[in-house]
């Protein structure tokens, strides 16, 4: 007990962290998903290739993989990142193909014959898009998007390898020296369930706000 | 900055150690993930309140918790009670720990889209119940599965790479190692990455044979 008193301030700081990084990288990888998948619905043949070739790229290299080369070889390139933004653009990047996934699986969701009920009443193909299919999607859409979240938030710590003093570092560095892993671990363990289990809640909400019954 | 193609040929041989064991670490992680699954698909949808309770508190913890976290958890937990586990072993539990609560998940998804319609059609040619959901159901569960089993092997292959944190020698590891030793860090990564896209390539092509051996036709 009086170990965790000691930590907390630590622990505390680390959990801003995570928070701020989890934050920010739900923020851009859900804005650069939604880009790509319009990119990949309605984009040109070319575009949609590159698109493609990101997509299968991210599904199939670890994001540990990702966080290494952008930490050992940008420096190589002549760019120099501090290991939060860079951390911060690994992470959105790579979440970026699995939101991207998610809203075009959604937009996809929408049944052609809305597609053609919109054109009957005389819309234009925007005024369909925006009126029709993305209300629709966004319905079928909001559970994996917040699936994807979480992914996002688990996925933060891993940026404690590359030594971004996040939750999972700052726990990590205490046991090492107090060799109380089950204690501090645990705590660490339960400060990611509580911000997990609040971006679910957060998108339970979302998706009674979002359902046709109000 | 050039890239020297020779030098990839060098250090091939070092990642292709590695990549043998993050070949024996991720075969057991899918196998006893699709394993573990089981009693965790039959507590979440047992009839006593209290199993499906705990069952589903503990799919809750784990899904929404790193798996890194869970790995060091286990590694230094093991360390204090006096039974160090391996790194490998270490990594292992976690893996398959975190993703037979995810694949239990896809198990349940899989029961559940069956129609009801099938049990009750089992049921009223005189089957038992336990007959029914073992040669009715559970068959066309199986094949409905087989999608999401893949991707969640792809996940697993990829998170292998986080038992480098516990020194376990694997792929990402090796690189990593290479990397602090030489200045061509593109070639290394670039290597890396190839390999890991080939793994998840090849399991995946396999796993689409499977699909394509139970598919109802």
């Amino acid at each position: 007990m009086h170990l965790l008193l000691a930590s907390a301030p630590l622990l505390a700081r680390g959990a801003a962290t995570t928070v701020y990084l989890s934050v920010v990288a739900i923020f851009l990888a859900t804005a650069l998903g939604l880009v790509l998948a319009l990119a990949q619905l309605y984009g040109g043949i070319l575009l949609r290739i590159v698109v493609e070739v990101y997509l299968y790229v991210v599904r199939g290299v670890p994001l540990l993989v990702l966080l290494f080369a952008m930490y050992y070889a940008l420096p190589y390139a002549g760019i120099a990142l501090d290991p939060l933004a860079g951390g911060i653009a690994v992470i959105s990047l790579y979440f970026a193909a699995f939101m991207t996934e998610v809203f075009r699986g959604a937009v996809l969701s929408v049944s052609a014959g809305q597609w053609d009920a919109g054109r009957a009443i005389g819309l234009t193909t925007p005024r369909i898009l925006t009126d029709i299919v993305f209300r629709q999607a966004l319905r079928v859409a909001a559970p994996p998007f917040i699936n994807t979240c979480i992914m996002v938030v688990k996925g933060t710590s891993l940026v404690s390898i590359i030594g971004l003093a996040d939750l999972t570092y700052v726990g990590k560095a205490i046991v090492e020296r107090t060799l109380a892993p089950f204690e501090i671990f645990g705590v660490v363990a339960l400060a990611y369930l509580v911000l997990c289990l609040v971006l679910s809640r957060l998108g339970r909400l979302l998706e009674t706000r979002l359902s046709y019954v109000s | 900055m050039s890239v020297d193609l020779g030098f990839i040929t060098r250090i091939a041989p070092t990642l292709a150690q590695g990549l043998g064991t993050t070949v024996a670490l991720a075969i057991p992680a899918i196998l006893l993930s699709a394993l573990w699954a089981i009693p965790v698909v039959v507590g979440l949808m047992a009839r006593s309140r209290l199993v499906a309770r705990i069952t589903a508190d503990y799919v809750e913890v784990v899904r929404n918790t790193p798996v890194l976290v869970q790995m060091f958890f286990i590694f230094f937990g093991s360390g204090v009670l006096g039974f160090p586990l391996s790194g490998f072993t270490a990594a292992l539990l976690a893996l398959v720990l975190q993703n037979g609560a995810y694949v239990a998940e896809i198990y349940r998804g899989g029961i559940r889209s069956v129609a009801q319609r099938q049990a009750e059609a089992g049921l009223a040619l005189g089957l038992t119940k336990r007959k029914t959901f073992a040669i009715v159901v559970l068959p066309q569960a199986i094949r409905k599965v087989v999608p999401s089993l893949s991707n969640q092997g792809i996940l697993i292959i990829k998170d292998t790479s986080l038992a480098a944190t516990v020194s376990v020698a694997e792929l990402t590891f090796q690189a990593r190692l290479l990397a602090d030793r030489t200045a061509a860090v593109f070639e290394i990564f670039f290597t890396l990455a190839l390999f890991y896209l080939a793994l998840t390539a090849i399991f995946a092509a396999t796993m689409r044979l499977i699909e394509r051996r139970v598919r109802i036709t």
